[in-house]
Formats: C-alpha cells, sequence, structure tokens
C-alpha cells in the first residue's frame, strides 16, 4: 500500500507466482495513477496532503493576512488576489483566510478525536477479541449503545450543560467513535488469532501481550486505516454542525460551520458569503471519503489473495 | 482397449501455446501441447504445480485469464474453437463439455439452491422448460447418489459434505449430455474414502453414458486403472504421453520414471530413502531453452539445456516422449509385480 | 506385545484418557474421545486419518494450542516427569522449546511481514537469547535443512516455494533444539517431487538428533514411510494402533481395510473396477451408540451397537477396537 516506489504495482520479481504475473500482465493496469486507483484517488489524496500542509503551516503563507482582523471593506466579492479569493466577510474579514485557518482547527480536532478513538478502540476491541467470554460481550454491548446514539444530538447536550469548550467537543467527539474502531480490531484479532501464525507464535512461547502486539497489531492496520477516514468525514460533518449551531469551538477561532452560520442573516443578499466554508466542507469530506473507498478496495483485494 | 473403427476425436489440440505478456517479456505457459481423445476413452493429464494443467483446462474451456494468448488449434469434434466467436464457442463449449472443478466449497453458489444450480445449465444451452429441467436435474441427483433427491433439491449447497458437493457439481455438469467431461483436480479436497467413491462414480457414469473422460491431478494413482491414455506434463510440455498401462509401466522420460520413484510405497519398510529430484519445478518467469527438466534431470548434457527434445515414439507407435536421452525400453516393474517375482 | 505403548523405558510423551470437545452454537462435539498412547525418544508416531478424526486436535492438544473459548479437554498429557495439562500458562511457555510444531501450510504459518532470519529466531528472542548466539543457532538450523544463512537472510517468505519454506519452518523448529515435534501434515500442500525432499529431511533430522516425531497426515504411504508405529484414528478415537508392518500387512480393523483399499496406488497391471458403493457418513452432532463405524462396517452385529470396542491386543502385535476384527492379510499386500 505504502508502494511509492512502485505506483503501478508492476514488476514482479524473478519468483512470482503465475497469479502474480497474469496481474501484472492484464492491459488495464497501465492506466492507472495510484496503485490500484482511479484519477480521483489520486486528486483526492493530493487534496488531503495539501489540506494538512495548510494546517500545519497555515501562518507561513506569505501575504496571508490574519483571519480575525477586517482588511477590507465589508462582504465584497470574490476577486483575484490572495486575500480576495473568496472575498469578504461582513466584518471586511478575508474569507479566504478564515478557511485556510479554519482548515487548522478542522484537521487538530480530526486528528485529536481519532487518536482517543483508536488508542481506546484498540485496546478494547483487541483485548474483546482475544480473550472473548464476557469482556467480548460487555464491549459489543458498549459499541453498539454508541452506534445507536444520535451522536450530534448527544454531544450537543454535553456541550449545552458544560459550555462549549474545544477539549470537551474533541474528547466527546473521540469517545463516539470508539464504537467503530474497537468492533473493526476485535474481529480482525478473532479472524487473525486463528491463523497458523499466530500459534506458531504460541508454540515457540510468546506471550500474550507480544502475539497482540507484535503478531496481530500489525495485520490490523489496512482494515483500521480503511476505516478511518470516513470516520473522520463523520468528525468534519459533525464539528461544522455544532458550529453552525453555535454549540462548536467558540468565536472569534475561524471554524468552517461557524463561518456559515453567521453569514446566514446574510445570505439573500450576499450568497457568495458561504461560498468558501461550503466548498471546504464539500471537498474535504468528499476527499476522506473517495480516500477510504480506495483503501477498503485494496484491503479487499489484498485479503482476497491471502 | 481399442478405439473402434467408428470412434472419432472428441478434443484435440495440435501445436497449441499459450503465452502471457508480462514486464519481463512473453511467457510461454504452455508449449507445442498435442494430444488427442477420443469419444468414449478416458485421458489422464497429470503435472504438478506449474507444469499448466490448470491452464490447459481454461484455454480448452475458453475461461483462460484475459491477457493470455492461445495459438495453435483447438477442436472440439473437429471445429477450430478459435475460428469461433466467442458467444458461439460458449454456446458449443456449454453444450458439450462438462467440468468439474476442484474445491466443492466455492464452485457452487452458496445463496442459491442446488436444484436451481443443477438446471441452469440445461435451461441455458438446451433451453429446457423449467419442469423438465427439475425433472432431469431429480435423475441426475439420483444417479450420483444423493439420497432424497427429490427433498435435497431445495437444499442449499452448505447443507452438504464436501463429497455429495462434489456428486452435485458432477450432477450439475453432466444435465446437457456432454460428449466430453473434465474433472479438474476434482477429488483433491476430498477424504481418501471419498475420493475413491466420486472416482468411482466417475468411471460408472463415463461407461454408462459413453462419454470421453478427462482427468486432470498431480496424484498419479489417481490416473492409474481408471484413465486409456496419460499425458505428464512439465514446466508446460508434454513430456510422454501415450497408453496409461504402457506409460507407467515402461516411463521412457526421466521425469515421469523420477516421479514414479519418488512416491512413497505402502509395500516399502518404514524409514525407506525415497529417491528425489533435486531442485523444485521450473520457474515460468525464467523458463530456460532447451528441455525444461534439464536443470534437474541426472542425466542432462549441454543439448538438454539448449536444444527442445524432439518427440520420439516408444515400442508402441501411441507412446510419445521427447528427451534426447530417453530411459532404455526396459520394462518397469511395478511393485506388485516385483513382489511377486522375488 | 501390546503395542500402544511404545519400546523401552526412554518415554517421553505419555498420552492418558485425552478427550477434547468443541461446543458450537450450543452443542458439543467431541472432537477426540479418550485417546491414549506413548511415544518414545527418537520414535515416529504417524497419527492417520480422514477429516473429522481428530488427528490434528490431538496434536494441538498435547502442545495447549487448542483456542481456549468454546474449548473442554481432560485427560493427562505427561512430557518426561512434567503433567502439560496441569501446568500454569508461564510454566508452558518455558517448555515449548522442547516440543514444537510443524504445520499444513507453511506460508500461512510465517508473520508474511517478517524476513527469514527473524522467523528462524523467533523463538530464540523470546527466550531472550543474546543476539551472538542467536546467529549462530540460526544458521546452524538453517544448515541443517540446507539453507545459507548468507543466502536467504534477508528475503521474505512469499519468495520461495512451498517446499522451501516447509523447510525454513523445520529450522524454525530446530533451533530451539527440542525433543518431539509434531507435524501436522507437513507433505500435504506440497509436490509429490518436493514431498520426498521434506521426508528425507525429517528422517535425516531424526536420526541425527534422536528426535521424536508425531506424523499427522491422511496419507497411508507417507505415514508407512516416516512412521515406526501408527494409530489410525476415526471419529476422535483410535480403532487400530501398532507397528507399521503389523498394521498394512494384516489390518485388523475395517475401518483400516477401507482407508487402505481406497489409497490410489499406481499398479500398471491393475484396472480399476469400480462399485456402485455410496457410504453414509455419520452425523458428528447426533453421537450413535455403539462403535462409530457401524454404520459403515460390514461386519457389523447386534453387540456393535450396545457397547463401544475397546482396544485389546491382536496376534500381530498391535491394538484394536473392533468386536470382529480381520486377522488375514490384507489382500494384494502381502509379501510372499
Amino acid at each position: 500500500m505504502t508502494d511509492i516506489g512502485n505506483p503501478l504495482g508492476l514488476n514482479p520479481g524473478p519468483d512470482a507466482k503465475l497469479s502474480e504475473i497474469v496481474r501484472a500482465a492484464t492491459p488495464w493496469s497501465s492506466k492507472l495513477r495510484l496503485s490500484g486507483g482511479s484519477v480521483s484517488d489520486t486528486v483526492a489524496a493530493i487534496f488531503l496532503v495539501l489540506l494538512i500542509l495548510v494546517a500545519l503551516f497555515v501562518d507561513f503563507i506569505p501575504g496571508l493576512v490574519s483571519p480575525r482582523l477586517p482588511y477590507g471593506d465589508f462582504s465584497q466579492l470574490p476577486d483575484w488576489s490572495l486575500n480576495g479569493l473568496l472575498g469578504t466577510d461582513d466584518i471586511g474579514r478575508s474569507i479566504f483566510s478564515r478557511v485556510l485557518y479554519g482548515a487548522r482547527t478542522s484537521m487538530m480536532i480530526v486528528a485529536i478525536s481519532t487518536t482517543i478513538a483508536l488508542v481506546a478502540g484498540l485496546l478494547l476491541g483487541m483485548l474483546a477479541g482475544y480473550y472473548r467470554g464476557y469482556f467480548e460481550r460487555a464491549v459489543d454491548l458498549f459499541a453498539n449503545a454508541l452506534a445507536a446514539m444520535p451522536s450530534t444530538l448527544v454531544v450537543l447536550a454535553f456541550v449545552a450543560v458544560t459550555g462549549p469548550s474545544v477539549i470537551t467537543i474533541i474528547v466527546v467527539l473521540g469517545i463516539f467513535d470508539i464504537g467503530t474502531y474497537a468492533r473493526v480490531a476485535k474481529a480482525g484479532v478473532i479472524s487473525q488469532s486463528n491463523r497458523d501464525y499466530v500459534l506458531a507464535a504460541r508454540a515457540m512461547g510468546a506471550t500474550d501481550g507480544r502475539i497482540l502486539l507484535q503478531e496481530i497489531l500489525p495485520n490490523l492496520i489496512p482494515a483500521l486505516t480503511a476505516v478511518m477516514p470516513t470516520l473522520m468525514a463523520g468528525l468534519i460533518i459533525t464539528e461544522g454542525s455544532l458550529s453552525f449551531l453555535g454549540y462548536g469551538i467558540p468565536a472569534p477561532a475561524p471554524s468552517w460551520g461557524g463561518m456559515i452560520a453567521s453569514s446566514t442573516d446574510l445570505l439573500s443578499r450576499f450568497p457568495l458569503l458561504i461560498l468558501g466554508p461550503v466548498l471546504a466542507i464539500v471537498f474535504t469530506v468528499y476527499a476522506f471519503n473517495t480516500i477510504g473507498d480506495y483503501l477498503a478496495q485494496r484491503l479487499n483485494n489484498r485479503e482476497r489473495e491471502s | 482397449m481399442d478405439a473402434s473403427p467408428t470412434s472419432r476425436a472428441i478434443l484435440s489440440c495440435s501445436n497449441m501455446t499459450c503465452e502471457l505478456d508480462s514486464v519481463t517479456g512473453p511467457l510461454k505457459i504452455l508449449q507445442d501441447i498435442n494430444f488427442s481423445i477420443d469419444t468414449r476413452r478416458a485421458l489422464g493429464i497429470v503435472g504438478e504445480s506449474g507444469a499448466g494443467k490448470s491452464m490447459l483446462v481454461k484455454a480448452i474451456m475458453g475461461i483462460a485469464p484475459r491477457g493470455l494468448r492461445i495459438a495453435g488449434k483447438i477442436e472440439l469434434d473437429g471445429q477450430d474453437l478459435s475460428k469461433l466467436k466467442p458467444k458461439d464457442r460458449r454456446k458449443l463449449i456449454g453444450r458439450r463439455v462438462g467440468i468439474v472443478f476442484q474445491n466443492p466449497m466455492t464452485s457452487l453458489n452458496p445463496f442459491v439452491q442446488i436444484g436451481q444450480q443443477i438446471e441452469e445449465g440445461g435451461r441455458i444451452h438446451l433451453g429446457l422448460s423449467h419442469n423438465e429441467a427439475r425433472r432431469r436435474a431429480i435423475e441426475l441427483l439420483n444417479l450420483v447418489g444423493i439420497p432424497d433427491a427429490a427433498d435435497c433439491y431445495d437444499y442449499y449447497p452448505h447443507q452438504f459434505s464436501g463429497g455429495m458437493k462434489q456428486r452435485i457439481m458432477i450432477a450439475a455438469a453432466l444435465i446437457c449430455e456432454p460428449d466430453l467431461l473434465i474433472a479438474d483436480e476434482a477429488t483433491t479436497a476430498l477424504d481418501v474414502t471419498v475420493q475413491k467413491e466420486v472416482l468411482d462414480l466417475l468411471q460408472n457414469i463415463q461407461a454408462e453414458r459413453q462419454m470421453s473422460m478427462i482427468l486432470v491431478s498431480h496424484n498419479l494413482g489417481v490416473v492409474a486403472g481408471r484413465t486409456d491414455e496419460i499425458l505428464v506434463l512439465y514446466g508446460g510440455n508434454v513430456v510422454e504421453y501415450g497408453p496409461t498401462a504402457e506409460v507407467f509401466r515402461n516411463p521412457r522420460h526421466r521425469y515421469t520414471e523420477a516421479l514414479l520413484s519418488a512416491m512413497p510405497q505402502m509395500d516399502q519398510p518404514a524409514h525407506t530413502r525415497l529417491r528425489t529430484i533435486p531442485g523444485q519445478p521450473p520457474n515460468l518467469a525464467s523458463r530456460p531453452k532447451g528441455c525444461p527438466f534439464a536443470p534437474r534431470c541426472p542425466a542432462a548434457q549441454a543439448i538438454c539445456h539448449d536444444v527442445m527434445p524432439d518427440v520420439s515414439t516408444g515400442i508402441e507407435a501411441s507412446h510419445r516422449f521427447a528427451c534426447h536421452f530417453p530411459l532404455s525400453e526396459i520394462s518397469r516393474l511395478t511393485p506388485v509385480e516385483a513382489a511377486h517375482v522375488q | 506385545m501390546s503395542s500402544d505403548v511404545s519400546n523401552g523405558d526412554d518415554i517421553i510423551l505419555e498420552v492418558r484418557n485425552l478427550s477434547v470437545s468443541f461446543s458450537r452454537g450450543g452443542r458439543q462435539m467431541k472432537a477426540v474421545d479418550d485417546v491414549s498412547f506413548t511415544v518414545a525418544a527418537g520414535e515416529t508416531l504417524g497419527l492417520v486419518g480422514e477429516s473429522g478424526s481428530g488427528k490434528t486436535t490431538i496434536g494441538r492438544a498435547i502442545l495447549r494450542l487448542l483456542p481456549s473459548a468454546n474449548t473442554i479437554s481432560s485427560g493427562h498429557v505427561r512430557y518426561k516427569q512434567t503433567y502439560l495439562d496441569t501446568l500454569s500458562s508461564t510454566d508452558m511457555r518455558h517448555m515449548r522449546s522442547r516440543l514444537q510444531m510443524i504445520f499444513q501450510d507453511p506460508l500461512s504459518s510465517f508473520n508474511p511481514r517478517r524476513n527469514v532470519e527473524d522467523i528462524v529466531a523467533e523463538g530464540l528472542v523470546i527466550q531472550g537469547k543474546p543476539a551472538a548466539e542467536r546467529r549462530e543457532r540460526v544458521k546452524a538450523a538453517l544448515a541443517a535443512v540446507s539453507f545459507d544463512l548468507e543466502a536467504v537472510a534477508g528475503r521474505r517468505p512469499h519468495q520461495f516455494s512451498g517446499g522451501q519454506c516447509q523447510r525454513i519452518a523445520i529450522a524454525r523448529s530446530l533451533a530451539v533444539e527440542p525433543e518431539l515435534i509434531v507435524c501436522d501434515e507437513p507433505v500435504a500442500s506440497l509436490d509429490v517431487s518436493v514431498q520426498a525432499q521434506v521426508i528425507n529431511l525429517l528422517q535425516d533430522i531424526r536420526e541425527s538428533r534422536k528426535l521424536a516425531l508425531i506424523f499427522i497426515s491422511h496419507d497411508l504411504a507417507v505415514v508407512k514411510n516416516v512412521s515406526d508405529r501408527v494409530a489410525v484414528l476415526y471419529m476422535g478415537r483410535i480403532v487400530e494402533i501398532g507397528t507399521g508392518e503389523a498394521i498394512y500387512e494384516r489390518p485388523a480393523h475395517p475401518y483400516t481395510r477401507t482407508l487402505l483399499e481406497a489409497v490410489p496406488v499406481v499398479d500398471a497391471s491393475r484396472k480399476i473396477v469400480p462399485d456402485g458403493k455410496r457410504t453414509v457418513m455419520p452425523s458428528r452432532n447426533n453421537v450413535q451408540s455403539g462403535c462409530a463405524f457401524r454404520g459403515r462396517c460390514p461386519r457389523a452385529s447386534a453387540i456393535c451397537e450396545t457397547s463401544v470396542p475397546q482396544l485389546s491386543p491382536m496376534p500381530r502385535g498391535q491394538m484394536v477396537a473392533c468386536h470382529h476384527p480381520h486377522d488375514e492379510p490384507a489382500p494384494g499386500l502381502a509379501v510372499a
């Protein structure tokens, strides 16, 4: 999967099996960009890379004005200057700058929430899958309960009680994804536990911990990476909805949802005010979902050949 | 078992070569395959992995991978298959050839009742009505030994064991009353007692319906005693081809002989050292010119590595082999015969 | 001379009344039913049977490699002076180096992300041996299977053929210097020509290291070749156990005869006459009374329905569990 040095996935070595040679020989593989993917997969991948770079280095973009201070007239139409690409909002701030800084906000939320969900989900899922029994049932119950809840409403309730703060939002959003990661990890562990190489490791005297960490965990990575982008896209949307409703990251921090919210009153007269944040959310979610599909498809192909 | 004057070749391959393109250049999966089967005869195709057995079967059936280039002639009852349009070819093969694959677990659609799966070929190729197809299918289920065929008709594959699934596959292969039945490693995944029953069944059906049969296997014992002719494949080439009894009694190609000697025999004492063939089956990507067996052959000379041997014939004209230095014509006693000779 | 017990007092493994049941969907399925046997140092015991015979389960039960969930096992497994079935998991881990296992599909028994050197060294890493010692032992183990460490060290398993992978698996087991190796269908997925290489290799290392082997296989010819003694399994029970000669020349149990007759033999003179028999496989969920084989047995009688036959000695030396055992030589196989 990280075959950057061999993007077409061709060139099976001299000991290649017949099936590998046959796959490499089929004609349509020559038209591909990303190994095994289509043009839109490549575009999505490039977009996400740019998004991450922006989130990290937006401060260093030369000529970009601050997202919090007004720099021009109110509600100007987009023009071809760097700061005016998407026009200005009702206070005169550069929408383009706010979108880029909003990317940082969104990426930060996605990164931290996903980390929380992944670590907790892996822990619960791997233990549930390896030891089964009552613990497995408890984890299943937990995951199903989380899945049954309307996450946006619950987060809303939380935030309404504790007040909007970055930490609350990130943690609660993270908790909601634990169930999915736990389920994927558990399924992976169950299917791997009966493979011969795990038995072989046990026959060598490996402890359970060693088996889980060194044998099984690396083989869970494909399944997890296939499911992560879709969950991340969901995080973006939920965060956007929260900010739109006013319960997200508190102003004046730039957030895409918040930008949409503050423009609602003026939409009838200045419809282009929401162009920036809407495009940002749409493209980001689309890119995450596309990559998620691509990885899931690659995972299926690998499973089939093993 | 002489072929009667009225028998004809139901399937024949002439100079068939199968090539696949790869980054390292064209790979010859099969080279210069020549054989034919007459009506009512059984042919065994044996070889180890990489010999090209499954590719040969797929090429005949028209289900080879898309990039495969097939040169030479494959004729079904006199008709050249390569001259037909794919649709016509499919119709012809579907109607006249039945095939049973290796893995009964994956050959049957787990979501469809078995009766329907048996019917399918009949409905498509013979245009049978639903009732007629059902009647025939139940008849076939009885023939292959499925108890309570009428009830089992509506069962799903997972309700049957491996051996019974293979019997169902055989029934499905027979619905169009084919002239040729191909069993591609059909018993490899089965227990040995079940294997015997399925092979017996195939043999009985072949005799009753006067069909031709091809038994493909890596297990020489499976084809011995059940086939009239045998074709030994190695590295994509035919190394020996002739009447089964004659080839086993009198193997002329050193690979055939080595293969026979490498098999442990039940009447040898324990811990008998087996005769091995050094090295391993050839790699398609790096095929040497010359005889494919040369790298592993104890009697190989320089010419063997450079020049592909021509086909020579043995005492019987029907016994053919491709070797520069074949084994001499001394009759090789089978272990059973050897035991009696003492 | 009863021969469910090995010769000599250097018995290193004793299995007594081993039973294993799996619970599936609320029902218990008995995979192994009251199995007992011994293995002496340097001896090879063949376990032969078809699917459902329990042979693989026995191999895993001895090494305590059965899944812990949904499994019930009872009986004793004694290795030298230690009862393996009562050891704590920590103590069991320390015993692991003495009893090793080789699997049917060698490629799947390797972690696909490791290279050959790491795979063969794994047991030594777990034991905490220093790097220099590991390297030496890995080198020696690979040499024992005719591999040069330098040539193969960094390569991955998928780059090797089936036979080569099996040799690497054997090297992995040898590196920890075991005294007994359970071989679970080690040559079943190999070509005939490669199978012979691996069988010869096993013979060589068995002789040079005085290794005991438990050789599990469905292939009767292979089992005859490698084993000193053979146990024939049917539906989780040993139906016949004795020396290879006794069992193959004078099979006493009707199932053993059925098995032997079914093996496809290359015999140029014989044209097989097919019979129309179709056996009814016994259902594993409804355990029937008496002998499990009686539904297929041509010699079954009333007593077979009511009483489960126990292993008892035959004149030729083997033990057989049958109410009506055969006592004549097997057709066509006896040597004058």
